[in-house]
């Protein structure tokens, strides 16, 4: 399997033949930066036209098709679009939070992007603490929400944020419990040590019923995380217009935007890299032929493959279910999961320290 | 009324509701769309011949300029200019068509011009693209294509 | 031609809670009159709920400067809106009333548009914002005769008021609630209606009778037959025309058309406003099927002008009994696969079951009738109460349900469907031959006298009531709207619950903004 750290070193090497070693970093963690954004936004993209597609297929439509081969065009016009609308300024907002909010929010989402591995060797932010950082920078987030509610100076925005700091604050509860559950069984913390230790088994199977719990609950939690139906209530659009985003227009609603569908992607991301393996193949023991067909397919492929998967999960229980209301998600949280999950860390733990795992 | 489920009975109850609305779904994903391709599909559109897209005059030879249309329209859609010729060959007056003036955007299609045309002069036809750039072009005189 | 018991005004209230005691418990149409030299007044269509007995009282004031009249809001809580409404037609001020305001017209309106003296100059076509006034009065009558004008307020300074409209996804169009909120909790609502009115009652007066049909169309757009129906049954039965089974037959199995039509519609409108947006498509996909057998019958999906006076405008189109036979046995599979998405789901019974609670007593005494009546168990259809068309000839069951909440109201429509396919098969197969139209002279003319006549529409009793002098147009023509006893009952149903169940009883009562408005 192709090591893209191979790649890097030799930028490495190359770039320290001419110049200081401070230099060479500096330059570096440049090109990361760029990299790092620009592969946000492709990712952006892909996500918006496969919700759309994918949202259609369920409600029985064809979704775009009219901008390019079946609407892939589609998507470059929106962002134009999205670039050359005009920013409005309210009157009574509070400027100065309601400028700052939609980038604390994609500030959010961005550090939570680069903590992925994307393939063997291409891992931006990868120490010790892996996870523990990506769930501490992902709730950054919510103070952006939060902001953009109150600075718009709307009292839609206001509710909808107000609902989105009680609806996060407590979903991120289950979705930690959950992920520790797995740490549990990995007794690491760190991205790329994680996916390694799944090179004979992947997580889900090695764990069986515990592990597929709390799989199942990480996609409840995440998805209420990242405010998509059935939990979009901060911008249930049948009650509260857009909730916290209403007074927004152009691109700082369109950072809002895309923020939402890359944050959907990374909580899909981190499911697949700590349930499904990340972009470690599908191997089986004892199946030498067959997990070398499988260390074939290149690993950025089996990320993204099991990522989109998990996406369409998401996408698919989106479009499948009406909206909660605020006392059933708080109660579905405090009353179901969080209960649930401490049981699920408590089997978890009889299973692995009487070894009963895979 | 059923009785009351308990913590597990209603979480099973409500696991088991949202897995029934997921086969739904699913099974809809994998099912033929419904969308109608409009433009491209235009040969192919079926529109019923009972369809009011908007009010024509086959043969305006067939109007007699009574101005029973007229009348009837709720919304004065409907305006004739007529004219009183003498027959030569009779020597009696007859009231003649010099233009029968339609306002498609007043026109409410309630069909009443059509139901009291004693010679079914005028009829809907089924054209339904009646989009224009300006109000003017709305404006139609029936009897002068 | 009805029976009207003549009443004085002064002692109206007294005779009102006398009438109300011996159970004429529904306020059925409530319609103010200028009578011109005769006085301004009202004329109330009550029903006894328990014997069907219907009686119509009037009473007028023979002022035309400052009428006033002696409210009866607190008998029956429908008369609320609709004595505001005649306030705002007729000028007519209601002693006891708790919220004088107009209804449908903008606050800086000049005069009183339903008046026969009206001057239609004194109201230019207004550019500016109208100024959303918190003011409201309430009138009262001294013992020595005088009468005094309070001023109230609708909101308190410091209460937290939104806007849920006039443009909101939730209002169905363009109505306008402004919600006092304690956090999610909604402690008051007021209704804001008028934002299409188009004044199809004044527009009535001067068209001539197949001329005011096209009018009805455009209340209820969703029941559009239905309104057209009791508008023609109404001509029908002031001229004394018999119209042939045949179109009886097709009158019927139309209205049923309609009211899967609505009934589907509802459907989808209730999944999209809880938020499920597919469950949303799949209803408005099988609609589709319906506006389909409309076109190629009517040549309108929407706006059909099909009955005409003493008919209707065209026989059924040759393949319309296969294709009725066709959709009914593709739609019920389909609706068993609507309660798994939906019906089913424990998030959307979560968010119904016991929310927005309307009692059987507050059901009658507001008029709301149609499924928002039956499911809090009043049995008020008119399909069954006064039989009209081909109802009396075929099995069907009404609907009830007793609990009166947002899934009640839900389910009597999804049941309603079932019952609507039962009563189109029974009638598909036997449509009997015969005339499409009766012959009629070529100007209608109505003989003197008041008419009142109603039809189920797809939300409730649509009823239409008629004075004729004898003209070629109507005297006055007052059509009982369904929508609005459903919104008047929106603050009672609302009161304590939150900002989301306020979208999910807005979805399951299912008024139809331009009915409102009309």
């Amino acid at each position: 399997m192709f090591d893209f750290g191979i790649i890097t070193k030799w930028i490495h090497d190359w770039l320290l033949s001419f110049m200081p070693m401070g230099l060479a970093t500096v330059i570096e963690c440049m090109l990361v930066g760029i990299f790092i954004i620009l592969l946000y936004l492709v990712v952006a993209v892909i996500m918006i036209y496969m919700e759309r597609k994918v949202c259609a297929a369920f409600q029985c439509r064809l979704g775009p098709n009219r901008v390019g081969p079946w609407g892939t065009i589609q998507l470059v016009c929106d962002v134009i679009k999205m670039l050359t609308k005009e920013i409005i300024s309210i009157r009574s907002s509070d400027k100065f939070l309601y400028n700052l909010a939609p980038f604390i929010v994609i500030l959010a989402s961005v550090m939570a992007f680069s903590c992925l591995p994307f393939g063997r060797g291409i891992e931006v932010l990868d120490f010790n603490v892996g996870i523990f950082f990506l769930m501490a920078s992902s709730s950054i987030g919510v103070v952006g929400v939060l902001l953009a509610g109150w600075g718009s100076n709307n009292k839609y925005s206001l509710i909808g944020a107000m609902r989105s700091g009680a609806q996060m604050i407590s979903y991120e509860l289950s979705a930690s419990i959950s992920l520790l559950t797995i740490i549990l069984l990995t007794d690491t913390m760190q991205f790329s040590e994680i996916v390694m230790r799944q090179e004979d088994t992947w997580f889900i199977f090695k764990g069986h019923i515990p592990a597929f719990i709390a799989f199942v609950i990480y996609l409840i939690a995440g998805n209420a995380e990242v405010n998509r139906g059935p939990f979009d209530l901060p911008e249930a659009e049948s009650e509260l217009t857009a909730g916290f985003h209403t007074e927004y227009s152009g691109m700082h609603f369109g950072l809002f935007y895309v923020a939402e569908f890359v944050n959907l992607f990374i909580i899909a991301g981190v499911a697949a890299t700590i349930f499904l393996g990340g972009w470690m193949p599908l191997h089986i023991a004892g199946w030498e032929n067959f997990n070398a067909v499988m260390d074939f397919i290149p690993s950025i492929v089996w990320f993204f493959g099991k990522t989109l998967f998990v996406v369409w999960l998401l996408m698919w229980m989106k479009w499948t279910f009406p909206r909660l209301r605020i006392d059933q998600i708080l109660t579905l949280e405090w009353k179901y999961l969080i209960p649930i999950s401490m049981l699920n860390l408590l089997i978890m733990t009889i299973v692995v320290v009487f070894k009963l795992h895979f | 009324m059923k009785k009351k489920r308990g913590y597990i009975g209603s979480l099973l109850f409500g696991i088991k509701s949202l897995l029934t609305g997921f086969g739904v779904t699913g099974k809809e994903f994998f099912k033929k769309k419904v969308t109608e391709e409009y433009p491209d599909n235009r040969d192919t559109l079926q529109i019923s011949p009972r369809f009011r897209g908007r009010l024509t005059m086959p043969d305006p030879s067939k109007c007699i300029a009574c101005g029973l249309c007229q009348m009837n329209c709720p919304n004065d859609t409907i305006s004739l200019v007529t004219e009183m010729i003498t027959d030569k060959e009779t020597g009696k007056n007859k009231k003649v068509l010099v233009s029968y003036n339609y306002d498609l955007g007043a026109c409410m299609f309630c069909q009443l011009c059509v139901n009291v045309c004693p010679h079914d002069a005028i009829q809907f036809s089924t054209e339904f693209e009646n989009a224009v750039y300006d109000r003017n072009h709305l404006k139609l005189t029936l009897n002068k294509e | 031609m009805e029976d009207i018991i003549y009443i004085e005004k002064e002692k109206f209230h007294d005779v009102a809670l006398e009438y109300r005691k011996k159970g004429y418990d529904f306020l059925r149409s409530l319609t103010g009159i200028d009578w011109g030299e005769d006085g301004l007044g009202a004329i109330y269509h009550l029903e006894n709920t328990s014997t069907k007995e219907n009686i119509v009282l009037k009473t007028l004031t023979l002022r035309r400067e400052d009428p006033h009249l002696l409210s009866v809001a607190d008998i029956w809580k429908g008369a609320e809106f609709n004595e505001r409404e005649i306030y705002d037609y007729f000028g007519i001020q209601f002693i006891g009333h708790p919220d004088m305001r107009r209804l449908f017209l903008r606050e800086d309106w000049v005069g009183f548009p339903l008046r026969k003296d009206y001057d239609m100059s004194l109201n230019p076509l207004r550019m500016s914002n109208e100024e959303t006034s918190n003011d409201t009065q309430f009138i009262e009558v001294l013992p020595d005769g005088s009468v005094i004008k309070h001023r109230d307020l609708l909101f308190d300074n410091d209460e937290y008021v939104i806007n849920i409209g006039p443009q909101h996804p939730a209002t169905h169009g363009v109505l306008r609630f402004r919600v006092s909120l304690e956090g999610e909790i909604i402690k008051k609502l007021d209704v804001h209606c008028g934002y299409i009115h188009r004044g199809i009652e004044k527009m009535c007066e001067s068209l001539t009778y197949p001329q005011t049909l096209a009018l009805t169309d455009r209340l209820d757009y969703l029941g559009a037959h239905q309104n057209r129906h009791a508008l023609c049954m109404c001509i029908e039965k002031a001229m004394g025309i018999e119209v042939s089974e045949r179109v009886q037959y097709i009158r019927t199995i139309m209205d049923e058309l309609q009211r899967i039509d609505s009934h589907l519609l509802f459907y989808s409108c209730a999944c999209m406003d809880l938020g499920a947006l597919t469950a949303f498509f799949y209803g408005f996909r099988d609609r589709e099927k319906i506006l389909d057998i409309f076109e190629s019958t009517t040549g309108g999906r929407l706006i059909q002008n099909y009955n005409t006076i003493g008919g209707v405008q065209a026989d059924i189109a040759p393949d319309f009994v296969s294709k009725v036979k066709d959709f009914i046995k593709y739609l019920r599979p389909t609706l068993k696969e609507y309660h798994d998405v939906f019906t089913g789901n424990v998030i959307m019974q979560g968010r119904t079951k016991g929310v927005g609670v309307l009692s059987r007593e507050d059901a009658i005494s507001f008029g709301t009738t149609g499924g928002t009546g039956r499911a809090s168990g009043w049995a008020c259809d008119v399909r069954k109460r006064h039989p009209y068309a081909a109802y009396d000839k075929i099995q069907f069951d009404e609907i009830l349900y007793t609990e009166g909440d947002c899934f009640a109201r839900y389910m009597v429509r999804m049941k309603e469907i079932e019952q609507s396919l039962n009563i189109i098969e029974q009638l598909i197969d036997n449509i009997p031959e015969g005339d499409i139209q009766v012959k009629l002279k070529p100007i209608i003319k109505v003989p003197e006298g008041t008419y009142y006549s109603a039809v189920e529409g797809s939300r409730g009793e649509f009823g239409v009531f008629l004075e004729s002098r004898g003209d070629k147009h109507p005297y006055r023509l007052k059509f009982r709207s369904t929508g609005l006893p459903l919104v008047s009952a929106m603050n009672t149903m609302c009161r304590n619950a939150k900002i989301a169940d306020l979208i999910a009883i807005g979805a399951t009562v299912d008024y139809v903004v331009p009915d409102i408005d009309r």
